[in-house]
C-alpha cells in the first residue's frame, strides 16, 4: 500500500536537491561585493528616512484568518466525499455519513452567520 | 498697441486704481497692464475678488529681465477668469538698483506657492508673506547664483567638477518637505513598546 | 576567502583554479552566455531617449529576445543600468545610489546624447555625461537614437560580456567613489566636460 507513496517521496527528493543545487550553486558561484549604500534598504535613489512600519487595517487579517478555517472544513469534506458510498454509520449507511457531515457544517454555519452579522465580512 | 481693443478690466484698473496703472497696452491680443509695486498685491486681490473681474485663475507667474540692462526686471502675473474666459497679463517693474522684492500673492492663489518659487529660484527675486520661500529648482544650498538672470553666465559659475562634487555630496533630496517629515513623525506614535522594539533592530538605516 | 583569489565571477571558482585552462574558459562560456542572453535592466528614464527606448522594449524592435523584457523598477534583480536621458545635477545622486546598490554583476549603457556627454544641454544644470558619476560600458550615441542604434548598443554590451573573464581581477570591483564624494578625479571631470562643437560658438556666454 505504501508504494503508491514512492513517486512522491522521488518527488520530494529531487525538489529538495534542486532547490539546494540552485541556492548552493548561485551561492558558491556569485561575486558578492557588499558595500554600505548597497546594503541600505532601496527608496528610489535617496538615503531612507522613517520606517517602513506602517499601521495598516485588520481586515486584512481577517480575511485570512476566516479563510484558514473554511478552507480547512472543506479540507475534511474531501476524504469524506471520497469515500461517502462506502460509508456505514450508525447503522444508517450513507444516511449516517450525511448526517455526521451536516453535524459538522452546521457548526461551522452558526461561526459564519455569527462572524456574518458581527461585519467581519465587509470589507469596507 | 497694436490696434486692437484692450480687456476692459485695463480700463476699470485705470478708473479704480488711477496712478498706480502705470501703463496699458496690447500684445498679440493679449492686454498687458504694468503695475506700480506697491500696490501690486491690493491690485491683484482686487481683481480677482471683484465680481466683474472675477480672474480666479491664476496661470502663471514668472519674471523678465531685458537684454538691455538699463530696464527694470519685470515680474509677470498671467491671470484668467475661468467663468468669463478672459486673460490678463500683469507686470510689476522692480529697478534693479533696490532689493528685488514684491509681496507675495499665495494668500489669493494657492497656486501662486510654487510659482513664486521658482521666479524666486531663478531669478532672486524675494516674496514677502510667501510661506516658504525656498529654491525649486535648484537645490537649497545652490551657491552659484540666481540662474536666469543676465549676469549668470550659461555654464554656472563654478567648474564642472566642483558641481558634480556639490550635487554628489549635498544629497539635495535630503531636505524633505513638510509632509515628508509628517510621515517620519508619525513615527514617534508608534506605542513606546513597538518604537523600541524597532530600534533595537537596528531601525531603517541611516544615511 | 584569501584576498589572491577574491577575483571576478565565482570567488569559489576562482579560488579552485589559478591559471586558465581549459574549465576556466568552460565555465567562461557558460557564465558569460547566461549573463550576456538574460540583461535585466534597471531602466533609469529622466528624459526624451527614455520613449525612444520604450519602442525599443515594445513588439516591433522587441528587447525581449535579448532576455531583456524583465524591467524590474529595482536595482536589487538588474544586471544593466540603462540611461536614457539628460541628468540633471540635482538627479545625480540618485543615480549613483542607485548604482551602488545594484548587486554584481553589474553593466552600464548610456542612451543617448545627454547621458554620454551632456548632449546639447551644456548648461549649469545638466551633467556632462554621467560617467562622471558612474562608470559606463556602452555609450550609444543619438539625440535621440533609433531603437536599431539602442539594439546595436545592447549588443555591444552582449559582446563585452562575452570577452569578459572569471580569472580577471578587475571586473566585479565596485568603484566607490573617494573620501570627497567624486567618482573621477576633478581634473578628469574639467577634462571630459569642456565645451566642444557647436556648443563652444553658439552662446555669448560660452
Amino acid at each position: 500500500m505504501l508504494e503508491s507513496y514512492v513517486p512522491l517521496l522521488m518527488l520530494m527528493v529531487l525538489v529538495i536537491v534542486s532547490a539546494a543545487a540552485m541556492v548552493g550553486l548561485s551561492h558558491l558561484f556569485s561575486a558578492s561585493r557588499p558595500t554600505a549604500v548597497k546594503s541600505q534598504p532601496y527608496e528610489s535613489g535617496i538615503p531612507p528616512f522613517g520606517t517602513a512600519r506602517e499601521r495598516f487595517d485588520v481586515k486584512f487579517y481577517l480575511v485570512a484568518v476566516l479563510f484558514i478555517v473554511f478552507d480547512i472544513e472543506v479540507v475534511f469534506m474531501m476524504p469524506w466525499a471520497v469515500t461517502f458510498r462506502q460509508l456505514d454509520i450508525l447503522g444508517l449507511g450513507v444516511l449516517g455519513g450525511l448526517l455526521e457531515m451536516a453535524a459538522f457544517v452546521v457548526v461551522l454555519v452558526v461561526g459564519y452567520v455569527y462572524v456574518w452579522k458581527r461585519g467581519a465580512l465587509e470589507w469596507t | 498697441m497694436n490696434g486692437a481693443s484692450p480687456n476692459p478690466s485695463a480700463a476699470a484698473l485705470q478708473a479704480r486704481f488711477g496712478a498706480a496703472i502705470v501703463g496699458v497696452s496690447v500684445s498679440c491680443g493679449d492686454t498687458i497692464v504694468v503695475v506700480a509695486r506697491e500696490r501690486a498685491h491690493e491690485i491683484l486681490r482686487w481683481l480677482k475678488e471683484t465680481p466683474g473681474e472675477a480672474y480666479d485663475y491664476l496661470v502663471d507667474v514668472t519674471a523678465v529681465e531685458y537684454r538691455d540692462r538699463e530696464r527694470p526686471l519685470e515680474v509677470v502675473y498671467q491671470l484668467w477668469s475661468l467663468p468669463r474666459r478672459v486673460f490678463l497679463r500683469l507686470k510689476v517693474e522692480l529697478p534693479k538698483q533696490e532689493p528685488l522684492a514684491v509681496d507675495s500673492v499665495v494668500d489669493l492663489w494657492r497656486g501662486a506657492d510654487w510659482l513664486e518659487r521658482e521666479v524666486y529660484d531663478m531669478f532672486g527675486v524675494a516674496f514677502r508673506g510667501h510661506p516658504d520661500l525656498r529654491r525649486i529648482l535648484m537645490w537649497d544650498g545652490y551657491a552659484e547664483g540666481h540662474p536666469l538672470r543676465k549676469d549668470f553666465p550659461l555654464r554656472g559659475r563654478f567648474s564642472r567638477a566642483e558641481q558634480v562634487r556639490q550635487a554628489l555630496t549635498k544629497t539635495p533630496e535630503a531636505h524633505h518637505s513638510v509632509e515628508e517629515l509628517a510621515v517620519a513623525e508619525a513615527f514617534q506614535q508608534l506605542s513606546d513598546d513597538a518604537r523600541q522594539k524597532f530600534e533595537r533592530a537596528g531601525g531603517a538605516g541611516g544615511a | 576567502m584569501k584576498p589572491g583569489a577574491a577575483a571576478a565571477g565565482g570567488d569559489a571558482a576562482a579560488g579552485l583554479i589559478s591559471s586558465p585552462n581549459w574549465i576556466t574558459s568552460r565555465l567562461d562560456d557558460l557564465v558569460n552566455w547566461s549573463r550576456a542572453n538574460s540583461l535585466w535592466p534597471m531602466p533609469f528614464f529622466p528624459a526624451c531617449c527614455a520613449i525612444e527606448f520604450m519602442a525599443t522594449a515594445a513588439s516591433r524592435y522587441d528587447i525581449s529576445r535579448f532576455g531583456m523584457e524583465r524591467l524590474g523598477y529595482t536595482p536589487r534583480q538588474a544586471d544593466v543600468l540603462i540611461c536614457a536621458g539628460r541628468v540633471p545635477f540635482k538627479l545625480a545622486p540618485m543615480l549613483r545610489r542607485i548604482w551602488d546598490q545594484m548587486p554584481q554583476p553589474k553593466w552600464c549603457i548610456s542612451v543617448g546624447a545627454c547621458a554620454s556627454s551632456g548632449g546639447i544641454f551644456d548648461t549649469y544644470a545638466m551633467v556632462q555625461g554621467i560617467d562622471a558619476i558612474i562608470p559606463v560600458d556602452v555609450y550609444i550615441p543619438g539625440c535621440p537614437p533609433r531603437p536599431e542604434g539602442i539594439l546595436y548598443g545592447i549588443m555591444l554590451l552582449q559582446k563585452k560580456i562575452k570577452g569578459e573573464s572569471i580569472l580577471d581581477p578587475t571586473l566585479r570591483v565596485e568603484q566607490l567613489p573617494d573620501e570627497r564624494g567624486m567618482f573621477l578625479r576633478p581634473a578628469a571631470v574639467d577634462e571630459q566636460s569642456e565645451p566642444f562643437g557647436n556648443s563652444v560658438h553658439q552662446t555669448r556666454s560660452a
